[in-house]
């Protein structure tokens, strides 16, 4: 819990006067500058977004020297790419902006985000109990072969999300006898799993398929909502069985890890291994069963991408292509908690389909854009937005005395 | 308080690899009583309670609860029969809030499934006010003081039922207000029929807080007397004891040149308690100043501040009648100061590293080690090679991983290392820390050679023989101040009085 | 004796169990010697061989083909006419070891600095792009200058690219697998997008501009070929540029201060800033080196054999890239020159061997790519574990060294 969030308690006239406030404030002015452009409101004088940024910027120049430099030095970033984006904005084709900036990008962003949204709280899950696992990209392919797999042998996509689930659990019990109980360093284990699933899944892709799937197998279906009128249906009246389980997650692994006991001992695990110990908790049971629901969390969405609407019943060689990555920094971006890697998470998608809707521009644009989450974490991690703060124990191999 | 036993331990031994840390001890506590476990660093007090926690097993003797024979295999069976310990290093989650901390293991359920957070609070909150603990049960662990937390240790005790409560070396982490506050809340606890092993080494606080005390020495059961009736001298006498003990013989020493000067120092730690307190002397060449007192007093910061590892407050350090202002330890090094460190294996010697690159470990940037940034190993293997022999290392050449060596050589690579950059001043800190006796003789008499070639050496050392073997000064290093200073014959009795705190002069 | 001071949160015994990465990757090396390298290799075609067999392949033949397939019956059969199927196999085995050199190099260095680089894949790109940029313009230099400003050119770009991540580590702290492994997709993107349709790196060759492809470098940027054609990938001088650099390897880290104080750092940061080096500097400096070395091996693939590159490429990069491949290379050679040598002939010979050169009836090549993809997963798998350290060595010499930190504190009263 950061010292700023703690501060809501605080009464409202304290809170105006901490300079973080200001900070939140001018960076959110940065990003309201750029959409200020965009449709809907689609203002046409490149005037409003330079006003709004020129705000931002003074006010994070005005945080940087009341004591948070980080904070304010990223609003006058903020500031400034909200300028250049909404200049760019105002002077492309009314056309192409409404083409690029419709309701459907709220409906990919959250198609995209979900198999993040699992990944994110799925890696939550293990690094919470105190064990890494970078070997999230390998998992979420297992799933989303073995998703294929099983709805094609099993008939439906009922039997090809379970037999995918079982195979992301499966390849986690692996690593979490390697890094739980022997020990090893969880980083080489993480990376040694992710060439192992690249190595199965293609293996027996080549084997069963020949390299390419065939015929139909039964997909995920979409959940459709209608009779909400025209945005809200192009938005979010079609999305996927998975998208809305992944928002249900979210709300339960919040419960979980914050309302509950055996999330209080999760997360002591996490942070001081030898207290929890000290109190009876079996540390090599919960840190186990963490990293194996980890597992099996990030299968399923392996099988989105597999099985739900992008995929549609496809598998290509290393599908998920970097997304388990992604995951992992929507996880630290979001500093462990389930809301937070929600949003990271949403964020990500919001810029892998803007990317996408970006082509309508020109391709390059969208290869440029797809680099952005990326920058997004390294910033992250270099402690700019406030101080990410793993857990204590996060990585380390405990051993009992 | 009655006089009813609810704790026995009997004829209790426990052997460690090299050490005998109890030799038939014997304990026993009444219920509703305070029995502080007195000793020195090293007489056998922790020991003795982790065994009746339940982290060790004695192997010999028996332990009784209320009458009843006990044997635990685990902290957890001692907890389940009523044993609560605070240990030094407290088992608390900083993240967490107090209320979690408390509850954790044992959390109170509300709907079957769901944290009863509210309950957990109301819980803390109600045995906070009962004990009145002053602590909040809503508070983050890592925001409230060092008081506070091991009074939320206590808490942890208190709600798993313990009675018996066991506190190891308590005030070590806290300022003097603090554990009067926590002498109060003993007594308190006490009133509620809670019995409390008090183990310490600080004569006041004990007569302060107990009704019983036992001392341990080496290992011992020295006696176990009622606190009326003790006076702070007979309880140190039963500390320190009259052993006589290995002495080396030296020549007196002559002393020349002011080499090591330290004026007014003031250090914090990390939690920015001042741990040295207006410390202030001096080390001649060709004099041995040994620094006595127990652990925790200062010490470490002391050396610290002295080697460049950390800020001074304020003060100045003189070396060779050069201002150290600031300094990093490579600067400290430079200026002609060697350091044999406290701690080997993490601060003194790369154990991956061969013997000769450990020996270059300050000076492999310089030639003749190597030149212009390229490496000569022949030349770090002939100076490693002349050093061994010369400092009669066993277990290995020049290309040996330091790690492989016994304690005493490696320490033997430390000092041939420090000793062969000819620094004008040395400081040893716990320089024979588990070594055996060979070694221990072998680097004391290493030591004084070093004095009489004119080098000031600065002698840290929790080791009363230690320092009495080998020191023409003794300083007396008591809560971060200098509360004696000895010249010439000093009995070990006065020693040991200061350096517990005593104000009082020993009997000549 | 006094209990060892430690602040509040941590214990004494918990300190001293988890040694730096460096130390136990170390440990592993003294450990076994060469021993524990070989049983690794072996358990791990074992089981690959498994997987190949519970699939209906018999796994024997399919090895035997990849070792045929990576030009090794050459050694029956020595010519130097590439003209035999076995020698040109030979070559390109060569040809992908080189590469693996440079990457594994990369890797090593870092370990023993005690960080574990991921990022080989993206400052071998990196270094890519920069050779191909001096290769393709600055046509009218002869060949020495020209060859020599792109190689040096890439391994700066490949040093600056993993400076990032090493600047990162030791000014904030932030970890430098998270910070390379994004720094991996940065650099993926940005290639695709330079070298895709439209990008500013995009050939300029007529006929070509739907290509993602870059232009092809200069003649006169292009290393000499050594054995084989030139036309037809032959081995070219690269393989000595990365023989060179294994020495120099070497050279640092056992023959210079440099190398001194990056070891100490790795095994030891404590005593090494009591020892007075500059623990945050070396941090900066060892990442730097093998991002360097990660660049050279991207500018000898350009100016060797590969002379352009495209989006596609990159893109292929991504899964299985060779930077890493480097990290298998390199923890199966325990970080040393001569490991990182025989690891990447392995892994070159086992890569290439799967791939193009399998003409095999009992295996196909994309499966007995994948197939390799597996051994590597165990064999990186294993060495992470200590497994066999476990058993090939006697485990009582271990524990001597860990419990001198504990036995004081437990007989501490």
């Amino acid at each position: 819990m950061s010292a700023w969030s703690q501060s809501l308690d605080n009464p409202v006239s304290e809170r105006l006067r901490d300079p973080a406030t200001t900070g939140y404030v001018a960076l959110g002015l940065g990003a309201f500058a750029a959409f200020l452009a965009i449709p809907p409101i689609e203002a046409r004088s490149p005037a409003w977004p330079v006003a709004v940024g020129i705000v931002a910027i003074a006010l994070g120049i005005w945080t940087a020297t009341r004591g948070r430099r980080k904070l304010g030095y990223g609003a006058v970033v903020a500031g400034l790419l909200g300028i250049g984006l909404g200049i760019l904005a105002t002077r492309s084709g009314t056309g192409n902006l409404e083409t690029a900036f419709d309701a459907t990008l709220i409906d990919q962003t959250f198609g995209l985000a979900t198999p993040l949204v699992f990944g994110a709280i799925a890696g939550m899950f293990s690094e919470r109990s105190g064990v890494i696992n970078i070997g999230l990209e390998g998992m979420m392919l297992m799933g989303a072969f073995f998703g294929v797999y099983g709805s094609d042998k099993g008939g439906s996509w009922v039997v090809g999300l379970l037999i995918g689930m079982a195979s992301g659990g499966l390849l986690a019990l692996v690593y979490a006898f390697f890094a739980i109980h022997l020990r090893s360093d969880q980083i080489v284990g993480g990376t040694a799993v992710n060439f192992l699933a690249v190595g199965i899944t293609g293996y027996f892709f080549q084997l069963v398929y020949n390299g390419q799937v065939s015929g139909n197998v039964s997909t995920v279906p979409n959940v459709h909502i209608s009779g909400l009128g025209n945005f809200l249906e192009s938005s979010i009246g079609n999305l996927s069985l998975l998208t809305w389980a992944s928002f249900a997650l979210v709300i339960l692994a919040y419960i979980v890890l914050f309302k509950t006991p055996i999330g209080l001992r999760i997360r002591a695990c996490g942070e001081h291994p030898r207290a929890a110990d000290t109190v009876g908790i079996n540390v090599y049971v919960i840190r186990y069963c963490c990293v194996v629901l980890s597992g099996l969390l990030v299968a399923i969405g392996g099988v989105y991408l597999s099985l739900g609407p992008q995929g549609n019943g496809t598998f290509i060689f290393d599908m998920t292509s970097g997304k388990g990555f992604i995951a992992l920094a929507a996880m630290i971006f979001g500093n462990w908690r389930p809301a937070g890697a929600f949003a990271a998470a949403l964020l990500f998608g919001f810029s892998n389909a803007l990317a996408l809707k970006l082509q309508v521009y020109s391709p390059q644009a969208s290869t440029l854009f797809a680099i952005l989450p990326y920058v997004l974490t390294l910033v992250a991690v270099a402690g700019v937005i406030g101080r990410t703060v793993a857990p204590a124990a996060d990585g380390k191999p405990y051993a009992k005395q | 308080m009655s006089d009813e036993l609810v704790l026995e331990m009997r004829g209790i031994r426990k052997e460690f690899p090299g050490v005998v840390a109890n030799d038939d001890v014997s304990f026993d506590v009444r219920r509703g009583e305070v029995h502080a476990l007195l000793g020195e660093n090293g007489a056998g007090k922790s020991t003795l309670m982790n065994i009746l926690y339940g982290l060790y097993r004695p192997d010999a003797g028996e332990i009784r609860l209320n009458g009843k024979p006990v044997l635990f295999g685990s902290a957890s069976d001692a907890i389940e029969a009523g044993i609560g310990m605070v240990h030094q290093h407290f088992m608390l989650i900083p993240v967490m809030t107090v209320a979690e901390n408390v509850v954790l293991g044992t959390e109170p359920v509300k709907d079957g499934v769901l944290l009863d957070e509210a309950a957990a609070e109301k819980r803390v909150a109600d045995m906070a006010k009962t004990f009145k603990f002053a602590v909040e049960a809503g508070a983050l662990v890592q925001d409230i003081g060092v008081g506070q937390q091991q009074r939320v240790e206590i808490m942890k005790a208190l709600y798993r039922n313990a009675d018996i409560l066991i506190l190891d070396e308590p005030t070590a982490v806290l300022t003097p207000q603090e554990a009067l506050d926590l002498f109060e809340i003993l007594r308190t606890l006490q009133r509620e029929g809670i019995s409390i092993v008090f183990i310490s080494h600080k004569l006041n606080e004990v007569l302060e807080i107990a009704d019983r005390i036992t001392v341990l020495r080496r290992g011992k059961t020295i006696e176990t007397v009622p606190r009326d009736g003790a006076t702070e001298r007979s309880l140190a006498r039963a500390m320190v004891g009259r052993d006589v003990l290995l002495r080396v013989e030296k020549p007196p020493s002559q002393a020349g040149d002011v080499l090591l000067e330290v004026e007014d120092l003031w250090v914090s730690d990390d939690r920015g308690i001042e741990k040295v307190r207006g410390v202030s002397f001096e080390v001649r060449a060709g004099e041995i100043v040994g620094i006595a007192g127990v652990d925790g007093n200062g010490q470490t910061e002391l050396i610290e501040a002295l080697t460049g590892l950390r800020r001074a407050e304020r003060g100045v350090i003189r070396v060779g009648g050069r201002k150290l202002h600031q300094s990093s330890a490579r600067d400290v090094l430079d200026a002609g100061l060697g350091h044999i460190p406290e701690d080997r294996q993490r601060r003194g010697l790369v154990l991956e590293f061969s013997l000769a690159e450990n020996i270059a470990l300050h000076d492999y940037g310089e030639p003749p080690d190597s030149k212009w940034g390229w490496l000569f190993p022949g030349r770090l293997v002939e100076r490693a090679r002349r050093l061994i022999q010369e400092f009669d290392v066993r277990g290995g050449g020049p290309l040996t991983p330091a790690g492989a060596l016994s304690g005493g050589n490696q320490q033997k690579v430390v000092a041939a290392r420090e000793i062969s950059r000819d620094p004008k001043a040395l400081i040893a800190a716990q320089p024979t820390r588990g070594l055996d006796v060979g070694a221990i003789e072998y680097l004391h008499r290493r030591i004084v050679a070093e004095r009489d070639e004119g080098r000031a050496i600065l002698l840290v050392s929790l080791e009363l023989d230690e320092i009495f073997s080998l020191s023409d000064r003794i300083l007396v290093l008591y809560e971060g101040e200098i509360v004696g200073k000895h010249e010439g014959a000093v009995s070990e009795e006065q020693i040991g009085f200061e350096m517990v705190g005593l104000k009082e002069e020993a009997p000549a | 004796m006094s209990e060892p001071k430690k602040d509040l949160v941590e214990s004494p015994e918990q300190a001293a169990e988890t040694g730096t990465l460096a130390a136990r990757l170390s440990l592993g090396q003294r450990a076994g010697g060469i021993a524990v390298p070989i049983v690794t290799v072996v358990l791990a075609f074992l089981l690959g061989g498994l997987v190949v067999l519970a699939t209906g392949h018999n796994p024997l033949l399919a090895y035997r083909d990849i070792f045929d397939g990576a030009g090794l019956n050459w050694i029956f059969h020595p010519t130097t006419s590439t003209q035999a199927l076995s020698a040109y196999n030979l070559t390109q085995t060569l040809l992908q070891s080189t590469t693996l050199i440079f990457t594994g190099l990369a890797v090593a260095f870092a370990f023993r600095c005690g960080m574990f680089n991921i990022g080989g894949e993206g400052q071998y790109i990196v270094g890519l792009v920069v050779a191909n940029w001096i290769g393709v313009n600055f046509a009218g230099m002869s060949t020495l200058p020209h060859v020599l400003i792109a190689i040096i050119g890439a391994t700066l770009a490949g040093a600056a690219w993993a400076g990032i991540a090493g600047v990162l580590k030791a000014t904030t702290g932030a970890h430098e697998v998270i910070s390379t492994i994004m720094l991996n997709w940065i650099a993926i993107y940005t290639a695709t997008w330079l070298f895709g349709a439209g990008g500013p790196l995009q050939t300029t060759a007529p006929g070509q501009s739907t290509n993602p492809v870059s232009s092809d470098i200069a003649h006169t940027a292009e290393l000499p070929v050594i054995w084989g054609a030139k036309g037809f990938q032959g081995l070219d001088i690269g393989f000595f540029i990365a023989i060179a650099a294994l020495v120099v390897f070497w050279a640092l880290i056992n023959r210079t201060t440099l190398g001194f104080e990056v070891r100490a750092v790795g095994f030891n940061p404590d005593a090494a800033a009591y020892g007075g080096i500059n623990v945050k500097k070396n941090l900066i400096r060892a990442m730097a080196i093998s991002g360097a070395f990660a660049g050279l091996g991207g500018a000898v693939d350009m100016l060797g054999y590969l002379y352009h590159y495209g989006s596609l490429d990159v893109q292929n990069s991504a899964a299985g890239g060779v930077g890493f491949i480097g990290i298998a290379v390199a923890l199966l050679g325990r970080n040393t020159a001569v490991g990182v040598f025989l690891g990447s002939l392995l892994f070159g010979g086992l890569i290439y061997g799967t791939t193009q050169g399998l003409s095999s009836s009992v295996i196909q090549p994309e499966l007995a790519s994948n197939v390799t993809l597996i051994i590597e997963g165990l064999v990186v798998l294993f060495i992470g574990a200590d497994l066999l350290i476990l058993y090939v060595w006697n485990s009582r010499k271990r524990l001597r060294r860990q419990p001198p930190a504990q036995a004081p504190a437990k007989a501490t009263a």
